[in-house]
């Protein structure tokens, strides 16, 4: 009873009128901005941080909020429609999202996408609502050798994700990894290929990589393309998905949901592991893996649920330890300074009303997503009619605003710009951006971490295995890294076995 | 007819999210308004070179909201992250100097940051004119609960090997804690963080025993009793934290803190200036500036544009010394 009635009462804050305006324009917002690749969530809710200042606590959190998951939802219309991902957590969903679209099935793809991040979003509150205080402490436990396992098995995971050749993946993530290292090192202070421009001394964003590769290249592909052959214009076929495809993605939004609510708890990076694991494991239970990255439907679902369901997850070190967990977290962070509540572990007992409220507002925001993105999956398929004479220009204005909003710089439009030559080049030697772009992406974190633990571990590699949670994960390393080499083995004594056997087979027939 | 309306849409969407992301970059136009013309004459940018939200960001929003309001114009926040600023810092010197362009500085870029990189990158303030200063923000050293650490006569004692978390190189929380280890002749490991959100989750898991961050991310943690303070490193004991000693009384010679001011490229008018000036007065004056600064934990240093250059010349001096003095390198480890 003590523990459902302020969960009740947090309802009861979230139907008034005021909140629940709010809601609707936060989630709106979020949702819009997510469209815009490149002005993400972080900066929306600073730049509109001071209108919050004459509302309660409650409401302007419930805003903020809804401005981040909103932003969740929108980020896959570009993704799917355009292979433009605005993050990197939904970098896996263009592999399958967008050959889906230009199969005529992008409404199929966007349902599904829709659907899965409203499940996704929902079991995050309920695992919010119930779990919070006792997985919190698991973000605490994740130290710099737990951050290297797993950025370790991520860069793995990587590898094993992409459809074509494995070797092209592998030279592909190596070259990701290099730019990684990009920029001031933050141990020593030392310039890494910065070649004395101060625009590099962060290193390189990971917008103008992913908008240049693959945005920018398609279209530089395309335009080549088109000169060979009218390709027609993708039919739009069916806008819903069929009961066949949610009977299909049921299961990926299943999992997709667990694996992202727990991985999302983790302090950076954990929304784009929890995507590219969602995919990895979709693809190794699907029977017929060789459907992934031509438009299986699973690889839309499972990601797009995983990475909502983690946006979720990531406000528990927020709301319950007091700990930001991505960008986002700490603007809303300061937004409660702002209020006058301290954000931290007595948030729960103090503002009672205020953890419940956004709490339990969320479950509003998500159904409001899905009533308003259904329809507009209607609308944004049309994009796809529009002639690609017109598209292409616009998708180029979208990803050079994109680029240009990051930090208000002419250097990071030349980048697109770079990149896109790059990502054309890739493509039409068969290369994949993906691995490049997740391999950027983890790159830092394995660096960081790694160097950082050997700080911690004073130089001892052993101590990666005396700690259960970083042993843990290194052996499932290990194991799926080890297990197809096996399995290759195995499949060939099968065989030689069988070849075998068969001529007794005949003597004794 | 269809197709043709789905076209229009199109282009009416494209126009719309144009006009949106030039809104939320600032719109950094006005500025070329005709020669001779009164400042203000137009928009006043003010570039800071932090993301958006860290409390470099928010202290310039809250500055920039009392500063329209005298000026009577609009003062668009514009964020230009690279190099702890020293991008947006080199790029609003370079500018005309008419006053349409200030730029928000962190003490640290002019202070630590050179200790830590090469000469040719780091930055004075000889091409800027300040307007004047804001605010003080503070250094705390905090410890794990499981550390057993209660004070930096603890650390002395202790007999295992610590680990001590930094926000990053060429901080002031790399530097206060380094000169601290030196002068207390403590042994321990330096372990640099992204920033001070993860070196205090680091200290609040035990993942190390020691971090100094600011004091405004500290506080909430420091209130809930999951981290310890040990020390903070103003050269007064700070008003929010009034029980925890500072490094001085404890007979450290580590004053180290984090200050922001409000700076202009060289060259200003005197009316200019003036105006500028009394903006920035107005501004910090308002109540809403004031409890702002309380709920950030920011202590007011609202000196003069000359005072800063002086106090922050003289700080950057000091830490060449006593880096010196102490063989420290904020380089190499």
């Amino acid at each position: 009873m003590d523990f459902f009635g302020p969960v009740l009462d947090g309802f009861g804050v979230v139907l008034d009128p005021t909140n629940l305006l709010y809601c609707l324009l936060g989630v709106a917002i979020g949702m819009l901005i997510g469209v815009l690749p490149g002005l993400g969530p972080a900066a929306t809710i600073a730049i509109l941080l001071p209108l919050t200042y004459g509302v309660e606590p409650v409401t302007a959190i419930i805003m903020l909020a809804g401005i981040f998951y909103g932003a969740q939802y929108g980020g896959t219309i570009t993704s799917v429609l355009l292979r433009i991902p605005g993050e990197a957590s939904s970098v896996v969903t263009v592999f399958d999202g967008y050959v889906l679209a230009k199969q005529g099935r992008a409404g199929t793809a966007l349902g599904i996408a829709a659907i899965g991040s409203f499940i996704g979003g929902t079991v995050g509150i309920i695992g919010l609502t119930f779990l919070a205080p006792v997985v919190a402490s698991f973000a605490l436990d994740f130290g710099p050798p737990e951050y290297t396992a797993l950025a370790l098995l991520g860069i793995l995971l990587v590898a094993t994700i992409s459809g074509g050749s494995k070797i092209k993946a592998l030279i592909a993530a190596a070259f990701g990894l290099f730019l990684a290292t990009v920029g001031r090192d933050i141990f020593t202070g030392a310039e890494r290929f910065t070649f004395g421009n101060l625009s590099m001394a962060d290193g390189i964003d990971f917008v103008p990589i992913a908008m240049g590769l693959f945005g920018v290249g398609e279209i530089l592909y395309n335009l080549e393309e088109r000169h060979r052959a009218a390709s027609a214009p993708a039919t739009v076929a069916n806008v819903w998905p069929s009961r066949k495809d949610l009977k299909q993605a049921s299961g990926a939004i299943g999992r997709g949901s667990v694996l992202g609510f727990f991985l999302g708890i983790l302090p950076g990076g954990g929304a784009t592991i929890a995507s590219l694991a969602a995919y990895a494991v979709e693809k190794k239970r699907a029977k017929d893996p060789s459907r992934f990255g031509k438009g299986a439907i699973e690889g839309v679902a499972g990601p797009e649920t995983a990475n909502n369901a983690a946006a979720t997850s990531s406000f528990i070190p927020l709301l319950t330890l007091g700990i930001p967990a991505n960008a986002t977290m700490a603007i809303i962070f300061g937004a409660l300074l702002i209020q006058g509540v301290t954000p931290g572990p007595q948030l729960i007992t103090e503002h009672p009303d205020l953890f419940w409220g956004v709490v339990n507002s969320m479950y509003i925001g998500n159904i409001l997503l899905l009533i308003m993105s259904i329809p507009l999956v209607g609308l944004f398929v049309k994009i796809l009619r529009i002639r690609a004479a017109i598209l292409a220009p616009i998708t180029a204005l979208i990803t050079m605003l994109g680029a240009y909003t990051i930090r208000n710089s002419m250097f990071d439009v030349m980048l697109v710009v770079l990149f896109g030559a790059l990502g054309y080049l890739m493509k039409k030697f068969g290369f994949e951006p993906g691995p490049l772009v997740l391999a950027f992406v983890l790159g830092s974190l394995l660096e960081s971490s790694l160097r950082r633990s050997l700080l911690v571990l004073e130089g001892d590699p052993t101590g990666f295995f005396t700690r259960p949670i970083s042993a843990t994960l290194l052996v499932t390393f290990v194991i799926v890294a080890v297990w197809p080499m096996i399995k290759t083995v195995l499949d060939k004594r099968k065989k030689a076995n069988a070849v075998l056997s068969d001529p007794k087979v005949k003597e004794k027939v | 007819m269809k197709k043709q309306f789905t076209r229009r849409a199109m282009l009416s969407m494209a126009a719309a999210t144009a006009a949106l992301s030039l809104a939320a970059c600032g719109g950094n136009v006005g500025g070329g308004a005709a020669e001779g013309a009164t400042f203000p004459s137009g928009p006043v940018t003010l570039t800071v070179g932090q993301a958006p939200g860290g409390s470099t960001d928010l202290i310039a929003r809250a500055a920039a909201e009392g500063m329209a309001e005298k000026l009577g114009v609009a003062m668009p926040v514009v964020n230009k992250p690279g190099a702890n600023g020293a991008l947006a810092t080199q790029e609003v010197a370079a500018m005309k100097a008419d006053g349409q362009n200030l730029v928000l500085l962190n003490a640290s870029l002019i202070t630590i940051t050179p200790l830590a990189v090469s000469a040719s990158e780091a930055v004075t303030l000889d091409e800027l004119d300040v307007i004047g200063g804001l605010s003080q923000d503070d250094y705390v050293m905090v410890a794990s609960t499981k550390s057993g650490v209660k004070s930096v006569a603890d650390l002395k004692k202790s007999e295992s090997k610590l680990s001590f978390g930094t926000t990053g190189v060429g901080t002031g929380s790399q530097l206060a804690q380094a000169l601290l280890l030196a002068q207390g002749d403590i042994k321990g490991t330096i372990v640099p963080f992204d920033s001070g959100s993860p070196a205090l989750t680091a200290v609040m898991g035990n993942q190390v025993q020691v971090s100094t961050v600011q004091l405004g991310e500290a506080k909430p943690q420091i209130d809930a009793g999951t981290v310890v303070p040990l020390v903070v490193f103003s050269s007064e004991r700070n008003s929010f934290l009034p029980d925890v000693p500072t490094a001085v009384e404890e007979g450290y010679d580590v004053p180290v803190s984090q200050y922001r001011a409000i700076a202009a490229p060289k060259g200003l008018s005197a009316e200019t200036k003036t105006a500028l000036v009394d903006a920035l007065k107005a501004a910090t004056a308002r109540d809403s500036y004031k409890s702002f600064n309380e709920s950030n934990m920011l202590s007011p240093k609202e000196i003069s544009g000359e005072e800063v250059v002086t106090e922050w010349n003289e700080l950057a001096a000091k830490y060449k010394k006593l880096t010196e003095q102490y063989n420290i390198s904020l380089a190499s480890k």
